[in-house]
Order: structure tokens, then sequence, then C-alpha cells
């Protein structure tokens, strides 16, 4: 039998080992499941909602109807509702923030997610959490600016709003723009210049929560008071 | 805005990542810098007889990188799915990023451990020692030679690893900061303070590491190694070292604190939590009076430096100190809420502590393990 003498130099060892982590890059990259549509928004939908704080009682129907529709475990929300009072008597005013995941364009916890279980579908833009690829990390849950996620107990992965995707795919709007007894909550496609948010979008002055992010929230509040909007430092 | 607010309804969201990554977060950057300090200071001293505090420098991160990515599984909600991170690989997550930086770490600390150790296990195999069949194992056979002209047939790769793993230490503490500051909702990470934050705590703890578990290697290893008092000449020499690293520390944190004052409310609320909210007596005490001003006072003239009890005690002094300093940017950085008026509160996890605390036993007990197992002092001077 020959033997085969071969010393391996610097050169060929530091060659071989970039040919290694060249293939090893190039594996992991063909076995990752079909990619999603990361943070691409141009589908052929552009499901937002506009939330107009002047019709909104603060009755909580929004959050009941949501914990009832997603079995949303206790002391968790998806979708809720802050409240302040403004003022010293006689001269007070009570504001009412409804919140929800605001299925930004640029959103920092999809950006964030190690494995891309959160992802955005591409023919609507909801921005959803896969629960089969979710290792539940936390770390999404850290990185929304707007403290729209958390840790779903029952299924030990991240949680939060996509907007009833279940009913909004099958027609229906989401369960807590049905529940909410002032209609303060409108959800639509903006690509439809016909639907109902687009002309209640260029009827009215609208704001986002954390503008100043640029993470582009795709829920817009009409009438928010800018005290409502952020958190209350001065109170720490 | 001078208005009076009254938040009558929200929610509060809690600490996500608590104090577990904290710890996570700590040992990795600690590893790190022992790793990178011990090289340096190879390079600096370049003497055989540096070799021991070098396997010091090599060996226990190794262990400490390899164990305390337990820690990080520990808090997944699905462990079983860890694995995962490998292949379903975000490439705009730096988190991601952590899972390969991790592991080419662990690896190149191994290779450098091994080849670091190879030729006193050589020699230790031959002599038919204690443990001659641990050694044979490792080693794969008995090379011929002395352990000079066998360390001299392996040099080349000896030092190819030690570059490959010190330029991974650097990578590893350049990403802890990087990840961290890619939170831009959260006000208190979202700095490139925070690269520096960790490459500085990363000398000073790993300095400090090195000093108190060399001085417990020479305590607790061969009592015929007869260059210990070579190796008290090193320690001290790196005392003086460990001593400019807390400087340093201390003024990437001025730095921190000040930039903070210039980013808003968000930034204010910080320096208030920090210096004096509910925070503030672990950053007066232990962050900034043990873990720096103690340490460096008892450092600070050269017969301080030169007693190991001293040094000793500084360094345990900064390593917890450097503790807080993490938990009170980690933990403190996520306890200022994102939409309400409430601090956000750290959850109570009993179970999360008991692993971490069983995990950090057993590193310590692989530590002294290795001190009576490993050839950690060089074989000239077992034969002097």
């Amino acid at each position: 039998m020959r033997q085969i003498n071969r010393k391996l130099n610097r050169r060929q060892f530091l060659g071989s080992l970039g040919v290694s982590a060249t293939a090893l890059g190039a594996g992991a990259l063909l076995i990752q499941p079909e990619k999603r549509a990361g943070a691409s928004t141009a589908g052929a939908k552009k499901y937002a909602m506009v939330i107009d704080t002047n019709r909104c009682t603060c009755c909580h129907g929004c959050t009941i109807a949501c914990l009832s529709e997603n079995n949303v475990p206790d002391g968790k929300y998806r979708s809720w509702v802050k409240k302040i009072a403004k003022g010293r008597y006689p001269d007070t005013s009570f504001h009412f923030l409804p919140r929800l995941c605001n299925q930004c364009e640029d959103a920092p916890c999809l950006n964030l997610c190690p494995t891309g279980a959160t992802y955005r579908t591409e023919e609507d833009g909801v921005v959803h959490v896969d629960r089969e690829i979710c290792v539940g990390c936390h770390v999404c849950i850290d990185a929304c600016p707007y403290g729209a996620r958390f840790f779903n107990p029952i299924t030990n992965t991240a949680d939060k709003c996509d907007f009833c995707y279940h009913r909004i795919t099958a027609g229906v709007e989401p369960a807590c723009v049905t529940a909410c007894t002032g209609r303060a909550r409108i959800f639509g496609d903006l690509n439809d210049p016909q639907s109902e948010i687009i002309k209640y979008l260029n009827a009215h002055s609208t704001q986002t929560i954390r503008a100043d992010l640029d993470t582009r929230p795709k829920v817009h509040y009409v009438a928010a008071d800018a005290a409502i909007l952020g958190a209350d430092y001065s109170a720490l | 805005m001078n208005e009076v607010i009254q938040h009558i309804h929200w929610i509060n969201h809690g600490v996500a990542l608590g104090y577990l990554i904290a710890f996570y977060l700590y040992f990795f950057a600690l590893a790190e810098g022992t790793h990178i300090v011990s090289h340096l200071s190879w390079l600096y001293y370049r003497q055989d007889n540096y070799r021991p505090l070098e396997k010091v420098g090599s060996f226990l991160p190794f262990v400490i990188l390899s164990l305390v990515s337990f820690f990080l599984i520990a808090d997944l909600g699905h462990p079983e799915r860890a694995l995962t991170m490998s292949y379903n690989w975000n490439w705009t997550a730096p988190v991601a990023y952590g899972f390969y930086v991790v592991l080419l770490c662990i690896i190149s600390y191994a290779f450098h451990s091994y080849y670091l150790f190879l030729p006193e296990m050589v020699v230790k195999a031959r002599e038919g020692s204690v443990f001659a069949g641990l050694y044979k194992l490792l080693t794969g056979g008995l090379a011929d030679g002395t352990a000079d002209e066998i360390r001299q047939r392996h040099h080349g790769k000896e030092r190819f690893w030690a570059s490959t793993s010190v330029t991974m230490s650097i990578v590893g503490l350049i990403y802890l900061g990087f990840m961290l500051s890619s939170f831009k909702g959260r006000v208190a990470w979202n700095s490139a303070v925070m690269i520096f934050i960790f490459i500085g705590q990363g000398l000073s703890t790993g300095a400090a590491f090195l000093i108190l578990f060399a001085q417990l290697k020479n305590a607790l290893g061969s009592a015929s190694a007869s260059n210990f008092k070579d190796q008290d000449r090193y320690l001290s020499g790196l005392a003086r070292f460990f001593k400019y690293a807390l400087l340093v520390q201390a003024l990437i944190w001025a730095i921190y604190l000040m930039q903070l004052k210039f980013v808003g409310q968000g930034g204010q609320a910080m320096i208030n939590l920090l210096v004096s909210g509910p925070r503030s007596g672990q950053f007066w005490f232990l962050q900034v009076g043990a873990g720096l001003v103690l340490p460096f006072v008892l450092m600070l003239f050269k017969s301080g430096r030169d007693q190991w009890l001293l040094r000793v005690i500084a360094a345990l002094a900064a390593m917890v100190g450097a503790f807080y300093g993490i938990a009170n940017l980690f933990i403190g950085g996520q306890m200022l809420p994102m939409t309400s008026f409430q601090l956000e509160q750290v959850p109570y996890e009993p179970d999360k502590l008991i692993f971490a605390a069983i995990m950090v036993a057993a590193i310590l007990l692989i530590f002294v393990l290795s001190y009576k197992m490993l050839p950690y002092e060089n074989i000239q001077s077992e034969e002097a």
C-alpha cells in the first residue's frame, strides 16, 4: 500500500479553512426553509388600521374581543387600551389610546429575530410569528419599541397581534374592529384607493407612536394626545 | 408639558431577558477578556515561564464559554430547538451571528489549549505519571523528543490557533456590544459606546480573572514547580495592567453616562435609574465602589500589587462589580418603560438562578480538577 505523505502548510490550511467556511455558509443557506418575504412590503395588499381616538370610549370591548378570539393567556394582551387623565379639576380631560401591534413596515422585531420566525406575508404585509420555528429567545419582545409583544407561556413562543389573520383572510374584519362600540377602528387595504381606510386617512390628519424611530407603523391614530403616545419618563 | 397626568390604565410588559442572560453576557465578556489579556501579556513577555499563565488564560475561558452557552439554551422557550438557530438564520439579526461567534471561539480556544498543553502531556505520558492514560488518549501517541523539541515542532500550529483565538475573542467582545446597540427602541443600549463598554469590561475582568485563578493554580498546583516566583512577578505586572484597565472602564462608563444626557428624556431617565433610582445601590456601592474604586486603590501602588492577598481581593471585588455593571446596563435598560410611566419589573425566576448557580459551581469544580489533572507547569521547572 502506497503511503501518502501529505504535509499541510499554513497557506493550504488557510485555503482549506476558507473553502470549508464557505461550504458551511452555503450549506446553511441551502437547507434553510422557504425564505419568506423579509422586509419587502410590495405585495398586492397592505393591511393597516386607523384608530380615531375621538370615537373611543375606553369600553375595552376590543380588549375582551381579542382575548376571546385569539385564546390569549391570562395576564397577556394582544390589544389593550391605555387611559390617562390630564389637568386639574375643573380643567381635566381623559385620553384613550387603543394599542396593538403596529405591523411596522421596517419592523425591529423582524430584523432582530435570530431564526427568522418573525416574518411578513408578502401578499398583505402583516407581520407574523411562526410558532414552529420560534425558539422563544425573547429578543423580539425586547426589540419591539411599542411593547406590543409578549411571551406566550402556553406555546412557549413570542406572541402578538396579527390583525386576526384567520379572519381577514376569510374576508372578515379583525375581532377588535367588529367589537368596537364607537366605530373608532377602521381596518382596510392601503393599496385599494376605494377602501374606507384610504378615504379616512385622506380626510384626517394622523399620528403614529414613536415616529422618531422610523419604523413606519401601519396603525395610525387620529387626534391622539401627545402625552399618551409615548412613555412618560417624567413620572419615573 | 408641565401638565398633571394621571395614568389610569396601562399594561406593564416586564423585563423580557432576566438575570440568566445578564450572567451569560458577563461570563462571555470575562472569557473573551481573559483570553485577550493572557495573550497580550505573552506577546509582551515572550518568556517560557509565562506559559503556565497562558494556559490558564486559554483553557479556563474554553470551559466557561462551553458551559455558559447552556444559560442561553435554558432561557429559551423551546430549548430543544436551540440548534435550529444554526440554519434558520436571519441575516439582519446580530443575535443570529452569536451562534457562530461562540462556536468558533470555543473551537479555537480548544485547539489553542491543546497545543499549549501538548508537550508536557506527551512527556508526562511517557514518564508514566498518574494521569498518563489520559495524556496518551489526548495526545494520540508518544512523540519523540523533549518537551522543548515537541513545542518547537508544533510552534507554528500553536501560534496559528493563538492568533485565531485572540481574533475571535475580539470579535466576540465587539459582537456583544453590537448586539445590544442594535435594539433601536432601547435608549440605554442603542449606542456605539456599547462596544467599548464590553471591550473595557472584558479587559479589566479578564486581568482580574487571570490574577485570581493563576493564584489559585499556584495554591493548588504542583508543589515542586519552581517558577512560581516568576509567575508572581508576572501577576504583579498584570496587576498594573489591571489598574489601567479599571481606569479605562471608568472612563468609558463616564462617556456612556454623558452621552445618555444628550439623547432626550429616555437617556435622562436611564441616568436617574442608575444614579438615584432603584439600581442606584448596585451602581454606587457594587459597580463603582467595589468594582472600580476599591480595586484601583488596592492596585495603585507597587507595594499593593506585589502582595498576593491584596491582588486577590482587588480581583474578586472587580469581578463582582463588573457583574453589577452588566446587570445595571442590561436589566436597567429593560426596566425603562416603552409606553407607560412605570419602571418594568424584573421577573422572579428562582429556577433559572439555581441553574446558574449549579453551572457556576460546575465551572469552578472543573477549574480545580484541571489544576490537579492537567500539566500547567513547564516540564523544565517540574524537573528542576
